[in-house]
This record gives structure tokens, C-alpha cells and sequence, in this order.
């Protein structure tokens, strides 16, 4: 289940959210620990080392992780700071150097059905591109951003 | 590669803090139209020119929009490639997260099995 958020306030926020089946302990530790980091973090076409994952799991504490590219071996580090960690609910973090200050939240969510929705915010995104009635005014240039949205819709 | 380079990020934070007000939003939609000189765009906003070239100048310095340089009314244009550059930004960072969870699953499956077997 993916979903992005509509209409979302004036600095704008971009949500995704999966549902998983798991428990909120084991998502968040997924999300926390170096050695689950490592199965998943990088996305398709890179890997994410474990000898790379810091994690420094309190609010102050650094995430750092560095992702390598299966095509060419280049590196690109991502480097965070929690603002929040709260098992098995939130974990925030911060990433400083990024949009001037790219924020996510992750909200784990007990579906109480042995399933747990996992919930992604980013902000520092603007609101034009989630608001439907917007978008549909910049339908030259965001015609290919459209028809990505549908594809997760 | 996720690579954000200073220079690419700055220019998005300008393109972004354009985008966050909805009076220039709309100066854009209504771009998107097609040319207008500031005259034609301060008419529907109830605005004064004053107050729209205000809004037009953080347009053009996030290079979302092109002022004629020779006529005298100076049009404005859309300049459609900032825009698709952050949208394809937003799109990256879309990728970033489904394909993040497309493998948490796996991680997941494979967790499960280790667990049966044992």
C-alpha cells in the first residue's frame, strides 16, 4: 500500500506508507539495527554495508549510512541525526545537509492483525506537487511526475 | 545513485521556497497558460503590480520562470525545467522508499523461514 498525502500544509510534506507483516518491534529494529540495515537500506542498484550503517540509536545520536552503487562502486553516505526514538512507535531523524534540512518521521502503526503499517513522512517538500487542484496547473511540466504518482497510487 | 550535489540542493531549496506560497503557485498555473505580462498577472490576484513583481522576482530567481528582456511590457514564461527537475526529485525520493520496503519485505520473508525451519 502506497499513498501520497494530498493537500498537505504550506511547507508541504511527502508521505509513503507500506503495510508489513510483522510486529512493530521487529519493523523498528529493522529500521534501527546495523545488521537488518544492511538487507535493505540501499535501494535498487546499491547495497548498504554493514561496515558503513552507524547507528547511535538516542535522540542526538548519528545514522549514517553509506550506500555503493552495483554499477560502479561509487559511494554516496547519508548523514542523519535522531531526533526521536521511541520503540516501538516513532523514530525521527534529521538529515542537516539536505534541502536545508530534510526531516523523516517513521510511525509504525499495530494494524492488530499480526500487521503493522509502516508510515514515512518527509518534509521540506513542497505542497505543490501533493495538491491535486496544483498540480493539475503544471500539467506541461509535470506530466511525467503525474504519471509516476499513478503508478503508486 | 541517490547523489544530491551541493549546487543541485541549493538550487532546489530556491525552487522549493518558491513553490511555498500559494500566490506564486498560482502566478505559475496561470503561466502554464501560456505568457503574461505583470499587468495580466496582477489583475486576478487583486494585487499591485508592486506587490506581483515582488513575487516575480523569487520566480526568476529560482529560475522557474523568463522575463523578455526586449520588449517593453516584458513578458513572463514558464520555465518548465526547474520544475521538472524537483519533481523528478520528489519522484527519486518515491523510488528511494518503495524500493527500500520491496526488500524490508524480502528481509521480512526470509526472516520468517529462518524462523520455521528453527
Amino acid at each position: 500500500m502506497t499513498g501520497v498525502s494530498d493537500g498537505a500544509g504550506e511547507t508541504g510534506e511527502l508521505t509513503f506508507s507500506r503495510i508489513h507483516e510483522a510486529s512493530r518491534e521487529l519493523l523498528f529494529d529493522c529500521m534501527t539495527m546495523p545488521e537488518h540495515l544492511a538487507h535493505f537500506w540501499g535501494p535498487a542498484g546499491t547495497t548498504a554495508p554493514l561496515d558503513g550503517i552507524v547507528v547511535e540509536l538516542r535522540p542526538g545520536g548519528r545514522f549514517e549510512t553509506t550506500m555503493v552503487s552495483d554499477a560502479d562502486g561509487s559511494t554516496y553516505t547519508m548523514r542523519a541525526v535522531y531526533v526521536e526514538v521511541r520503540r516501538p512507535d516513532r523514530l525521527e531523524w534529521i538529515e542537516p545537509g539536505v534541502e536545508g534540512g530534510m526531516r523523516t518521521t517513521i510511525t509504525f502503526v499495530d494494524l492488530r492483525d499480526g500487521r503493522t503499517e509502516v508510515i514515512t513522512h518527509q518534509t521540506n517538500v513542497p505542497a505543490a506537487y501533493l495538491n491535486a487542484e496544483a498540480r493539475a496547473g503544471f500539467n506541461t511540466s509535470l506530466d511525467r511526475f503525474d504519471a509516476y504518482l499513478a503508478t503508486l497510487i | 545513485m541517490v547523489v544530491v550535489e551541493d549546487e543541485l540542493s541549493d538550487e532546489l531549496s530556491r525552487v522549493f521556497a518558491a513553490l511555498a506560497d500559494p500566490t506564486r503557485r498560482a502566478i505559475l498555473e496561470r503561466l502554464a497558460e501560456g505568457d503574461a505580462t505583470v499587468n495580466e498577472l496582477a489583475e486576478p490576484f487583486a494585487m499591485s503590480q508592486q506587490a506581483v513583481s515582488k513575487h516575480l522576482k523569487v520566480l526568476e530567481r529560482a529560475r522557474l520562470i523568463s522575463r523578455s528582456r526586449t520588449a517593453q511590457s516584458r513578458p513572463c514564461a514558464l520555465d518548465p525545467e526547474r520544475l521538472d527537475r524537483a519533481a523528478g526529485w520528489i519522484a527519486r525520493h518515491q523510488k528511494i522508499w518503495a524500493d527500500r520496503h520491496d526488500r524490508l519485505e524480502q528481509h521480512l520473508a526470509a526472516l520468517r523461514a529462518k524462523r520455521n525451519d528453527a
